[in-house]
C-alpha cells in the first residue's frame, strides 16, 4: 500500500494539444528544444511555484508543476499569464488560447495517459514515451524537479511500460507507411533491404521515408520527370534512374513501391517472372499505391512475390487501428488501478 | 520411480508450462520471449540431469531403447534450440520446439517396455557411442529444420494471403527462416556424415538394418542439401521438404530400435 500524500493536491498541469488548439496557435506557443531548460527555470521562479517540467512536442505543450497557492485555480491562472507573457500573445490570441487545467489526481491521470500513448493523435504510438522522458531529464538536469514531480514521473514511466507490456496497444500498423515497413520487415532483413520507387507521388515518398527511417539500405527513384526523380533521390539520399531504365534494375531491389499515373498495368507477370529468375528465389515485396493500379494482380501468384495494393494496405491499417481501439479499455483499467495504487484516487 | 524418470517428468512439465501459457499469450498478442525462454531453460537443466543419471544407471550413453533415443533427441533439440535460436533471431522457435519435445518425452514414458534396464557393457566401444551420439544430434538438427520449415510456411502464407495479425508480428522474416532451414539441414548432414564415417572404425559391428537406415536418412538429406545449394526449388518448396522430410528419420528411429 502506498501512502497518500497531501502534497499531490499541489500538483497542477496546464496544457494544450492537437484536440484543443489548432496548429497555427500550437506552433506559436511551442517551446523550441533549446529553450526548454530556460522555460522550466522561469516556471519555477513564478511566485508560489516549486517544481516544473515542460513537455513541448508538435502535438502538445504541457507544463507540470507543484505550487503553494491556496487553490489550484490561482496557480493555473499564473501559468496561463506566464504563457501569454512568454510568447508575447496579442489580446485576441490570448483570448483564443484554449487550455486544459488539471490538478492533483486529474493531472496524474492525464500524464499516465500521455506516457501510454492514449492521448496521442496515433493511438498507442510509442514516440511520446521518449519525449516525456526527455522533457523530464531536461527538468531534472536543470534542478527544477523535486520529490513530487520526481515521484510522479517515475510512476508515469512505470505505468507506461505496464500498459505496453500487458496490452497490445502499440502493436500493428495504423498508417499505410507503417504497414509498408511491417511488411518489408517480415520479408527481408531491413538493413539489407534495397528499395525502388517507380513514380514519385507523395504517398510513395512517405512509404520510402518510413522504410529508410527504419534502416533500409538504399533507395532508387525512377519517375517520368527525371528532374523530379533526381530531386526526390537527393532528398532521401538515394539514386535517380531514368524512367526507361527501371525495368532493367528491378532484380536488384527487394521492395518496389509503385505509384505512377499510368492508366494501365506497368508491371506485368511476365516481367516479374523474368526478374525472379535473376533473383534466384530471393523474395520480392511489391507495394502498389497507384489508382488505377500499376501492377497486374496476377503477379501475387508468382512464387516468392508478395503484392499489396492500396486497398490491402488500407485494410491492414484500419484493422490495426481497430485492434488498438479494442485495447483502450484494458489500458484505462491499468491506469485507474495504478492511480489507486499510488494514492491519486481512492 | 528412479531419479532419472523423476527428473524427466519434471522437465516434461517445465516444457509443458512453457508451451501452454506462451501459446495462449502469443495468439492473444501479449507474448514475450522471456515467458518461454525461462521454462525452456529449467526444462533443459532437468532434462540434462535425467540423461546424465540414466547414463550412470545403464553404464553407457543411454541410446539403446526407443524411449532413451527419444529422450536423447529431445535433449539435443533443446540444446540446438539454445545454440541456433538467438543467432538466427528465431526465439519463437521455442513455441514450436516445446510441444515437439513434450510429445517426444511423453511418448518415451508411455511406449511399451519404456526405459528397460539393459546391463552395463563390460567394455564400451567409444566409436559406437560417438557414432550413435552424433547421429542423434544430427536428427535433432533435422527436427529443428522441420520446425523452422513449419514457421516459414506459416509466415509465407500470411504474407501471400494478406493475413496480417497476431502470429505474423511474432514470426521472423521469411528470408531469415529460409537461411536457418538451410543451415540446420547442412549442420545435420555434417553431423550425420561424421557419424557414418565413425561407423567405419567400429570394433563392435552394429547391425546392418541400423546402418542401412542411417545411410537412407543421409541420402535423403544429402539430396535435400543439394537441392537447397543448387537452388533447384523455391524456398517454400524446400521448407516443405524440410518439414515433411523429418518423417523419414523419425520412422527410421522406430525401425532401428525394433530391428536391434
Amino acid at each position: 500500500m502506498v501512502d497518500v500524500e497531501p502534497i499531490q493536491n499541489q500538483l497542477v498541469c496546464l496544457g494544450l494539444n492537437y484536440r484543443t488548439t489548432p496548429v497555427e496557435v500550437r506552433e506559436r506557443v511551442a517551446f523550441p528544444e533549446s529553450k526548454v531548460p530556460e522555460a522550466v527555470q522561469e516556471v519555477r521562479a513564478l511566485p508560489g511555484f516549486e517544481e516544473s517540467v515542460v513537455l513541448s512536442t508538435c502535438n502538445r505543450v504541457e507544463i507540470y508543476s507543484t505550487h503553494t497557492h491556496a487553490d489550484a485555480q490561482q496557480a493555473q491562472g499564473e501559468l496561463v499569464k506566464y504563457v501569454i507573457r512568454r510568447f508575447d500573445l496579442a489580446p485576441e490570441q490570448a483570448e483564443a488560447l484554449v487550455t486544459y487545467d488539471l490538478h492533483a489526481g486529474e493531472a496524474a491521470r492525464h500524464l499516465f495517459r500521455v506516457v501510454s500513448g492514449l492521448d496521442s493523435m496515433v493511438l498507442g504510438e510509442t514516440e511520446i514515451f521518449g519525449q516525456v522522458k526527455a522533457a523530464y531529464q531536461v527538468a531534472l538536469a536543470a534542478g527544477t524537479t523535486s520529490r513530487t514531480l520526481n515521484k510522479l514521473f517515475q510512476q508515469a514511466f512505470s505505468v507506461g511500460k505496464k500498459v505496453r507490456n500487458e496490452t497490445t496497444i502499440q502493436r500493428g500498423s495504423t498508417s499505410v507507411g507503417s504497414v509498408a515497413v511491417d511488411l518489408a520487415e517480415k520479408v527481408h532483413d531491413l538493413k539489407e533491404c534495397r528499395v525502388m520507387l517507380i513514380g514519385a507521388g507523395e504517398m510513395s515518398r512517405t512509404c520510402a521515408q518510413s522504410l529508410l527511417s527504419r534502416g533500409a539500405k538504399s533507395i532508387i527513384v525512377s519517375n517520368r520527370s527525371h528532374d523530379r526523380a533526381v530531386e526526390l533521390a537527393t532528398e532521401m539520399g538515394g539514386t535517380a534512374l531514368k524512367f526507361d531504365e527501371w525495368e532493367a534494375a528491378m532484380h536488384e531491389v527487394d521492395v518496389i513501391i509503385s505509384s505512377t499515373s499510368a492508366p494501365h498495368f506497368v508491371i506485368k507477370p511476365e516481367q516479374i517472372q523474368h526478374v525472379m529468375k535473376k533473383r534466384r528465389w530471393e523474395p520480392l515485396l511489391i507495394i502498389d499505391i497507384a489508382v488505377p493500379r500499376d501492377v497486374d494482380p496476377a503477379v501475387n501468384g508468382i512464387e516468392g512475390v508478395y503484392l499489396y495494393d492500396i486497398d490491402a494496405l488500407q485494410a491492414i491499417a484500419d484493422s490495426g487501428r481497430k485492434e488498438r481501439e479494442k485495447q483502450l479499455y484494458a489500458c484505462e483499467q491499468i491506469i485507474e488501478s495504478q492511480l489507486t495504487k499510488y494514492g491519486f484516487v481512492e | 520411480m528412479p531419479l532419472d524418470r523423476q527428473l524427466l517428468l519434471l522437465s516434461t512439465l517445465a516444457f509443458l508450462i512453457g508451451v501452454v501459457p506462451a501459446a495462449r499469450a502469443l495468439f492473444s498478442g501479449h507474448w514475450r520471449p522471456s515467458r518461454q525462454w525461462i521454462p525452456m531453460l529449467i526444462g533443459f537443466i532437468l532434462q540434462t540431469g535425467a540423461v546424465y543419471d540414466r547414463g550412470q544407471a545403464v553404464g553407457q550413453c543411454p541410446m539403446k531403447s526407443l524411449s532413451d533415443i527419444l529422450v536423447f533427441i529431445a535433449w539435443s533439440i533443446v540444446l540446438l534450440y539454445f545454440l541456433v535460436g538467438p543467432p538466427y533471431r528465431v526465439s519463437l522457435l521455442g513455441i514450436f520446439t516445446a510441444p515437439l519435445v513434450t510429445a517426444m518425452q511423453g511418448l518415451a514414458f508411455v511406449i511399451p517396455d519404456a526405459f528397460p534396464d539393459y546391463a552395463a557393457k563390460s567394455k564400451i566401444d567409444p566409436y559406437v557411442e560417438l557414432h550413435a551420439a552424433l547421429a542423434l544430434v544430427a536428427y535433432a538438427a533435422f527436427a529443428l529444420a522441420c520446425i523452422t520449415g513449419v514457421m516459414y510456411l506459416l509466415q509465407e502464407r500470411f504474407l501471400k494471403k494478406h493475413h496480417i495479425g497476431g502470429l505474423f508480428y511474432q514470426l521472423p522474416p521469411i528470408q531469415g527462416l529460409a537461411k536457418a532451414i538451410q543451415k540446420l539441414v547442412y549442420l545435420g548432414l555434417l553431423l550425420l556424415s561424421f557419424s557414418l564415417l565413425v561407423s567405419f572404425k567400429l570394433n563392435t559391428p552394429i547391425s546392418n538394418p541400423k546402418l542401412i537406415f542411417a545411410w537412407a536418412v543421409w541420402v535423403l538429406y544429402a539430396l535435400i542439401g543439394v537441392i537447397m545449394w543448387r537452388q533447384v526449388l523455391s524456398p517454400r518448396q524446400t521448407a516443405w521438404l524440410a518439414a515433411v522430410g523429418f518423417v523419414i528419420p523419425f520412422i527410421s528411429l522406430w525401425l532401428m530400435t525394433t530391428h536391434g
